[in-house]
C-alpha cells in the first residue's frame, strides 16, 4: 500500500474476489434479483433487532440511531456532523456491524486521491491485462471520516458513487453493492484547511444529523461500560445484507397518498418562498424527504405515510440543504429554526375535508420585509 | 268560552291512510311522511284552537284548517318523492302562498290561485287592515279577512318550521317550540289563557310527533339516533308525557294556578285590566296608562263622592304586600253581607249603586263600602266578613252588572273625636304592628303624632302631615327613585323622598296609624269618577246620574277603625280623591279637591297626545307580578310572542346548528353489508367537539399530533390527578371509575384518529378506490364516548358553552361573516397596487417625454 493511502478495510469483503472481474455483474449476491419485501412482523422484528443492538453500544442516542436506520432503509446517505468525540464514528461503525455486510472506512485527508476511493486499473503482468482493483467504496456501508478534509476532487469522486451507485474507471462501469450507504462524518469546528462540502454535494446526503452530547445518566453509564473493552467488540451482526435488501424493498412499497405528496410539496415551496432563505429545498430534496418518510412509516409499522412521518424527518433531511439569507443569519436564525417555522405554519390538510376547516387559512408565508 | 260546543278539529287532519304498510307493525318509509305530516298538522291545528277568544267566534277556523292541511299534505307528498329537505320546505312555502292566494285573493289573482300584481295590492290592503285591527281593537277581535290572513300565514309558517325541526333537522323534541309560539299568543291575551281544548290537542299532536320519530326509522338519522343512545326518542316521548301530566296535576296543588289552564299568562297579562292577585302592583301601571282602560260605569244615589273598593291590604309584613284572601273565612253568596261589628253612629246613610264593570277584569268586585248586599251577579262569588271584599270563586268581574246596597254611618268630627273606647271585635291582623319597621317610619310616626291624644287626632295629624307641603304627588319619581311598588322598605324610601302616589301615601298612613295603635288597612279601588251626563233608571230609585271611572282613577286609601264607627276611610294623598268632610281640617278648608281638576295635570288632555308622553313603565321586581306594561292592544302581545319565538330560536340556533351538523356527519352511507360513516366527517366532528371544549385544532397540526394533544389536554385529564391548573372537578367519583372513563376516551380518540389517517393517507382498498370507512355505529359510539368524557371533565360553564354557544359553530359563523370583508380588502389592495403601478408608469413616461 502507498504510504499516503489511509484506507482501512475493517472487514473482508464477503465477495471480495468478485471484484477481480472486469464487470460489476455479480459483484454481490443481491444485485441480480429483486428482493422479496418482508411481511410487517418480520420487518418489525428485524428493525427492532438492529435498533436494540445499536442502543447497547451507544447510550441515550436512540433518535440518532433510528434516523440512521431510516436513512439506510431509504437508500440514502447520512452525514453526521458534530464536534469530535461524541460518537459519530461509533454510530456509523455500530450500524455497519449490526448488519452482516461489507464495511469499509475511509479516513479523508487532503492528499487522498480519487482513485483511492473508487479503485484503479492496474496492469497485470501475468495476464497482460488491466485488472481493476476496487477502491474503498466497494462495500455495503462506507464510513467516510472527516469528509471535509479531502480535496474537492476526491470528495466529488465519492459523491458521484453515492448518486450513481456505480464506479466508472477507464470506461468501465462497476456496480456497487446493494445495500449501499455512505456514512460521512464532518467536524463543524476547526474548519482550518478544510474543503467544506459545496451545497450541491451536501444535497447528495439524504440527512444530516448531529449527535449532540449524551445526557448525564447516559454519560455515566458510558463511562462505566466503555472503560475496559470497546463495546464495539461485543456487537454481532443481527441481520444479513439480504434482510436489509428485503427491508428496503418493503420500504419502497409503502404507500404515499396524494395528500402527503401535496403536503411535502407545500413544505418545499414554503422553504423556497421563505424570505429568510437564500436557497430553498430542491425537488431532489423533496424526493429524499418522501423516501425518508416512507422508511419512517415502515419503521413505525405502517404501510402508508402520514404527514407526521414527513414532519419527523423534515428537519434532518432539509436543514443541511437550505441556505439562510444573510440578514436572517445575522439575527441568529438557524436552518433548523426556519424548517420548524415552516412546519408550524403550513396547514397539514391542503384540501379542506369539511366545513370544519373552512375559514382557517394559513398565515401569509412570506413575512413582510 | 264556547269551546266544548265546537267540532273536534283534529278529526279533519287525521293521519293519512298508509298505503303500503308491511305487517310488521312498523310502517314502511312510504307511509312515514304522511303520518308525520298528519301529526304536525294535528298539533298546529290543535294549537290554533286556542286562538278562539283572541279571534271572535269560529269562522276563522276553516281557512286556518285548510291552510295547515294543504301545506302539510304538500310537504308529505314531496317527501314521498324523496325530495331534498330544502326542496320540501320550499314546496311548503310555495303551497302556502298558493293556498293563501286561493283563499283570500281568488278574484285578484290569475286563475284563482296564481298571485299577480292585483294580489299584492290586495295583500297590502289586508295587511293594513290587520294592523289596524291589532292596534285598535281589544281581544277578542272580529275575524276580518286581514287578521285571518295573518293568522293563516303565521300558522302555515309554523307548520313548515315544526316540520323542519322534526324531520330534516332531526330534533323532534325541539319542534315544540313552534307550537309554543302559537300558544303564547292566547296565553298572553286571553284571561282564560290557552284553554283545555287547545292545550290537549297541541299536546297530543306533539306527542304523536315525538312518537312518530321513534316508531319510524325512515333514514339514517333516526337510526343514528337510536344507535347513539338507544331508546332516546322513546324516553323523550315518555318524559314529555310525564311532564305534561305533572304540569296538569301540579297546577291543582300550587296556589295561584287555580284559574285557567296552562300557562297562567293572564296573570302576567299587562294588557287587560285584569289585576290578578295583587292589585297593589298593577295600580301604579293603571295610573300611568295613557288612555283610560277598564272603564267602569256606575250610577248611584249617593250624594257624597263615591269610592269603589275592590280589595284591602292589611298585612304589612314582608317585602311585598298583597291582599289576604282569607279563603277559609270567606262566605259564599252576596245576597246579605255584614261586617260583624256594631255601628253606634246615630245616623246611617243607605246607598244604592248600579255598577257595570265593562271589560274591567279582576277577581275582585268593585263595590262602594260597606256593601250589605250585591245582586245581579253572574257566577259564584264569596265575601270576606273581615274586609267585605268580594271575590269570584269561578269567575271574574268582566261584564258584570250588579246592584250594591251599601250603608255608611254619617260621620262627623265630633263623633270621631269622641270615639275613644278601646278597640274590640277587630281581627288581630288589623291591629298587629308590622315587624321590623324601618326607623324612619317609626320616628316619623312618633314625631307627627306627638301632640295628639285621641286616635282621631293622631289620624288627622298623620293625614295633615302627608297632605302637607313637603309631600308631592308624582307617578314618576318612585320609578326613577327605584321604590315603585310597596312594602316597608319602599315606605322608608318614600318618607325620605317625600314624593309618590296613592299607594305610598295610603300605606304610609296605614302603617303609621297602626304603629300608633289604630287598626288600619289599605283599600284599593277607584277614586270617585266623573259624571257621564247619562242617567240610569234603577228600580225604586228613579233615574240616577251615571259616573265613570277607568284605570287612571285607580286609587288606594287607608281605612282606620274607630270603635263604634267601623272602618273609616281617610284621604292622605294630596290632589287625589276627595277628602271626606269628617277628615277635613278646619285650617285646610280648601283641601277638598276633585278628581277632574287634578287629572289634567296627571294625564294631558283626553289622550290625543297621550302615547308619546306616556311615562315609561317600569318592571316591578316583585314575585308573581311578571313584567308590567301599559296598553290594551293586541299588538304588543303579538310582537312579544314573535319576539320571544325569535329570541328563543336565536338563542338556540347555535345549538340546533351544532346538533344538525353532528347528525349529518355521523350519518353513514349504505355499502350493502353495513353502513359506513365517512371518517373525514367523523374527524371533523371530533375536532369540533374538541373545539367546543377548548382544545382548538391548529391547521398545521397533523391528525396524530392533534389527537395526542387532545388526549393529554387538561380537558381530558384524569380527575384524580392533582393538578391545580387542570379541569375543575365536577363531582367526586371513584378513581378507578375515572380511570376506566379515561381509558375509554383514549381508546375512542385513537380509533377515530386511526380511521381518519387510514382514510386520508392509507392505500385505497380495492379497485374501486373505496376508502376505509368507519362503521356508523362505531363512529357514533366513539364520538359519544369522547363527548361524554369531555362533558364530564368540563365545568358547568364549559358544558353550557359547549351546548349553547359551541365555539366551533361560532367561529365558523364569524369566518363567514368576515368573508366579504376579506374579499373587499383583497380587491382594494389589488386596486391600490394597480393604481400605484399605473401612476409610476405614467410618471416615468412623463419624465421620459420631458427628457426626450
Amino acid at each position: 500500500m502507498e504510504p499516503h493511502r489511509r484506507i482501512t478495510i475493517d472487514e473482508a469483503l464477503p465477495g471480495g474476489q468478485g471484484f477481480s472481474g472486469s464487470t460489476a455483474r455479480g459483484v454481490n449476491p443481491y444485485n441480480g434479483h429483486k428482493s422479496v419485501p418482508l411481511e410487517a412482523p418480520a420487518f418489525r422484528a428485524a428493525s427492532e433487532r438492529i435498533l436494540s443492538a445499536i442502543n447497547t453500544v451507544i447510550d441515550g442516542k436512540a433518535e440518532a440511531a433510528k434516523l440512521a436506520l431510516t436513512v439506510l432503509l431509504a437508500q440514502g446517505h447520512l452525514l453526521l456532523e458534530d464536534v469530535p468525540g461524541v460518537g459519530k464514528t461509533l454510530l456509523a461503525k455500530t450500524l455497519a456491524r449490526t448488519i452482516d455486510c461489507s464495511v469499509s472506512r475511509i479516513q479523508f485527508t487532503p492528499d487522498l486521491l480519487p482513485s483511492d476511493v473508487t479503485g484503479v486499473s492496474i496492469y497485470n503482468q501475468s495476464s497482460r491485462q488491466f485488472e481493476f482493483r476496487p477502491g474503498a467504496v466497494f462495500a455495503n456501508i462506507v464510513i467516510g471520516d472527516e469528509i471535509n478534509r479531502a480535496s474537492a476532487k476526491t470528495q466529488s469522486a465519492l459523491l458521484e458513487c453515492m448518486e450513481e451507485h456505480q464506479v466508472t474507471v477507464d470506461g468501465h462501469s462497476y456496480k456497487l453493492g446493494e445495500p449501499f450507504m455512505v456514512v460521512a462524518t464532518q467536524n463543524p469546528i476547526e474548519m482550518e484547511g478544510t474543503y467544506p462540502l459545496p451545497e450541491a454535494q451536501r444535497d447528495r446526503f439524504m440527512a444530516r444529523i448531529s449527535m449532540g452530547y449524551p445526557d448525564k445518566d447516559s454519560e455515566i453509564e458510558m463511562l462505566e461500560t466503555h472503560q475496559a473493552t470497546s463495546p464495539l467488540a461485543r456487537v454481532k451482526a443481527v441481520v444479513t445484507a439480504a434482510d436489509v435488501a428485503a427491508m428496503i424493498a418493503t420500504v419502497q412499497q409503502v404507500f404515499v397518498s396524494e395528500a402527503v405528496k401535496e403536503y411535502t410539496v407545500a413544505v418545499g415551496r414554503a422553504t423556497r418562498d421563505s424570505a429568510m432563505l437564500r436557497l430553498g429545498a430542491s425537488p431532489r430534496s423533496l424526493l429524499q424527504l418522501l423516501r425518508a418518510a416512507k422508511a419512517t412509516a415502515a419503521l413505525d409499522g405502517r404501510d402508508f405515510v402520514l404527514p407526521d412521518d414527513v414532519v419527523a424527518v423534515a428537519e434532518a433531511v432539509l436543514a443541511h440543504r437550505i441556505i439562510l439569507d444573510r440578514k436572517a443569519a445575522s439575527t441568529g436564525e438557524t436552518p433548523q429554526g426556519v424548517i420548524r417555522g415552516v412546519l408550524a405554519r403550513i396547514p397539514v390538510s391542503q384540501e379542506m375535508t369539511d366545513t370544519a376547516n373552512s375559514g382557517r387559512t394559513a398565515p401569509e408565508l412570506r413575512p413582510s420585509r | 268560552m264556547t269551546l266544548t260546543s265546537q267540532p273536534q278539529a283534529g278529526t279533519g287532519v287525521q293521519p293519512q291512510p298508509v298505503p303500503d304498510s308491511p305487517g310488521s307493525g312498523r310502517f314502511g318509509a312510504g307511509g312515514f311522511p304522511w303520518v308525520m305530516s298528519g301529526a304536525v298538522a294535528l298539533s298546529v291545528c290543535g294549537a290554533s284552537l286556542s286562538l278562539n277568544g283572541v279571534l271572535r267566534g269560529w269562522a276563522w277556523f276553516l281557512p286556518v284548517l285548510t291552510t295547515v292541511v294543504v301545506v302539510s299534505l304538500t310537504m308529505a307528498l314531496l317527501r314521498t318523492f324523496r325530495a331534498q329537505p330544502l326542496l320540501v320546505a320550499a314546496g311548503g312555502l310555495a303551497s302556502l302562498a298558493l293556498i293563501l292566494t286561493f283563499t283570500f285573493f281568488r278574484r285578484d289573482s290569475i286563475a284563482g290561485f296564481l298571485p299577480s300584481q292585483a294580489t299584492f295590492d290586495a295583500l297590502g290592503r289586508h295587511l293594513r287592515r290587520a294592523s289596524e285591527t291589532v292596534l285598535a281593537e281589544s281581544s277578542p277581535v272580529a275575524p276580518n279577512a286581514g287578521i285571518v290572513l295573518v293568522a293563516c300565514a303565521a300558522l302555515g309558517l309554523v307548520v313548515i318550521l315544526v316540520d323542519a325541526l322534526a324531520l330534516p333537522l332531526g330534533m323532534p323534541a325541539t319542534s315544540g317550540l313552534g307550537l309554543l309560539a302559537v300558544l303564547v299568543v292566547p296565553a298572553m291575551i286571553k284571561p282564560q289563557s290557552v284553554g283545555w281544548l287547545g292545550f290537549v290537542t297541541t299536546a297530543a299532536g306533539y306527542l304523536v310527533i315525538l312518537a312518530c320519530s321513534q316508531w319510524f326509522a325512515p333514514d339514517a338519522r333516526t337510526q343514528a339516533d337510536t344507535a347513539r343512545n338507544p331508546g332516546q326518542v322513546r324516553r323523550a316521548a315518555l318524559t314529555g308525557g310525564v311532564a305534561l301530566v305533572v304540569t296538569l296535576l301540579l297546577q291543582l296543588v300550587v296556589p295561584g294556578f287555580d284559574q285557567g289552564m296552562f300557562p297562567q299568562g293572564s296573570r302576567l297579562n299587562p294588557w287587560g285590566t285584569a289585576t290578578g292577585l295583587n292589585p297593589m302592583i298593577s295600580l301604579g301601571n293603571s295610573l300611568r296608562t295613557p288612555t283610560g282602560e277598564g272603564r267602569i260605569t256606575y250610577a248611584t244615589n249617593s250624594t257624597a263622592p263615591l269610592y269603589l273598593r275592590s280589595v284591602t291590604v292589611d298585612r304589612f309584613d314582608g317585602e311585598s304586600w298583597s291582599p289576604d284572601d282569607r279563603n277559609a273565612n270567606r262566605r259564599a253568596g252576596t245576597g246579605r253581607m255584614d261586617a260583624g261589628h256594631e255601628i253606634l253612629a246615630p245616623e246611617q246613610t243607605r246607598q244604592v249603586t248600579v255598577v257595570n264593570t265593562g271589560d274591567f277584569t279582576s277577581p275582585y268586585l268593585p263595590a262602594p263600602y260597606a256593601p250589605e248586599s250585591v245582586n245581579g251577579l253572574t257566577g259564584r262569588w264569596s265575601w270576606d266578613p273581615a274586609t267585605l271584599s268580594i271575590k269570584g270563586t269561578d269567575t271574574n268581574s268582566r261584564d258584570q252588572q250588579y246592584v250594591v246596597q251599601s250603608s255608611v254611618p254619617k260621620l262627623t268630627t265630633e263623633l270621631l273625636d269622641a270615639s275613644s273606647a278601646p278597640v274590640q271585635g277587630v281581627p288581630e291582623e288589623f291591629i298587629r304592628p308590622p315587624s321590623n319597621v324601618p326607623d324612619i317610619v317609626r320616628t316619623t310616626a312618633e314625631s307627627v303624632t306627638a301632640d295628639s291624644r285621641t286616635a282621631y287626632a293622631k289620624a288627622m295629624a298623620i293625614q295633615r302631615f302627608l297632605r302637607g307641603p313637603d309631600f308631592t304627588y308624582s307617578l314618576e319619581s318612585p320609578v326613577q327613585g327605584g321604590y315603585d311598588g310597596n312594602g316597608l322598605s319602599v315606605l322608608a324610601d318614600f318618607l325620605t323622598q317625600k314624593s309618590g302616589y296613592c299607594i305610598h301615601f295610603a300605606s304610609a298612613m296605614a302603617v303609621m296609624a297602626r304603629l300608633e295603635g289604630i287598626p288600619s288597612r289599605i283599600a284599593v279601588g277607584y277614586a270617585p269618577g266623573r259624571q257621564t251626563g247619562a242617567t240610569v233608571s234603577v228600580a225604586g230609585q228613579g233615574a240616577l246620574p251615571e259616573y265613570e271611572v277607568d284605570a287612571r282613577d285607580a286609587h288606594a286609601w287607608p281605612e282606620l277603625y274607630f270603635q263604634g264607627l267601623g272602618w273609616v276611610p281617610f284621604e292622605p294623598t294630596p290632589s287625589r280623591g276627595v277628602v271626606p268632610p269628617y277628615a277635613q281640617d278646619s285650617s285646610a278648608s280648601g283641601g277638598a279637591s276633585t278628581n277632574e281638576q287634578n287629572n289634567d295635570g296627571l294625564v294631558p288632555s283626553s289622550g290625543a297626545t297621550a302615547p308619546s308622553s306616556a311615562p315609561a313603565p317600569a318592571p316591578l321586581p316583585l314575585p308573581g307580578s311578571g313584567t308590567a306594561d301599559a296598553g290594551n292592544q293586541l299588538a304588543p302581545a303579538l310582537y312579544t310572542a314573535a319576539g320571544v319565538l325569535l329570541l328563543v330560536l336565536l338563542a338556540a340556533s347555535p345549538r340546533l346548528v351544532r346538533g344538525g351538523i353532528r347528525a349529518r356527519r355521523l350519518r353513514g352511507t349504505d355499502t350493502g353489508r353495513n353502513r359506513l360513516a365517512e371518517p373525514p366527517l367523523v374527524w371533523s366532528e371530533l375536532q369540533d367537539l374538541a373545539t367546543d371544549y377548548g382544545v382548538r385544532p391548529e391547521p398545521s397540526e397533523t391528525p396524530r399530533t392533534f389527537s395526542a394533544r387532545l388526549r393529554g389536554s387538561p380537558a381530558m385529564r384524569l380527575r384524580d390527578e392533582s393538578d391545580p391548573g387542570g379541569a375543575p372537578d365536577t363531582g367526586s367519583g371513584p378513581g378507578d371509575d375515572a380511570g376506566t372513563f379515561h381509558a375509554q376516551f383514549v381508546h375512542a380518540v385513537t380509533v377515530l384518529t386511526d380511521a381518519y389517517e387510514r382514510h386520508q393517507y392509507g392505500r385505497p382498498a380495492g379497485q374501486d378506490a373505496t376508502r376505509y370507512g368507519l362503521p356508523e355505529e362505531a363512529a357514533v359510539e366513539h364520538i359519544g364516548q369522547v363527548r361524554q368524557s369531555l362533558r364530564r371533565n368540563a365545568g358547568i360553564v364549559g358544558r353550557l358553552r359547549a351546548d349553547w354557544l359551541p365555539p366551533s359553530v361560532l367561529s365558523r359563523w364569524g369566518s363567514v361573516a368576515r368573508w366579504p370583508f376579506g374579499v373587499l380588502g383583497r380587491a382594494a389592495s389589488r386596486v391600490g397596487h394597480a393604481a400605484s403601478v399605473l401612476w409610476r408608469r405614467t410618471r416615468s413616461g412623463l419624465r421620459r417625454l420631458r427628457a426626450g
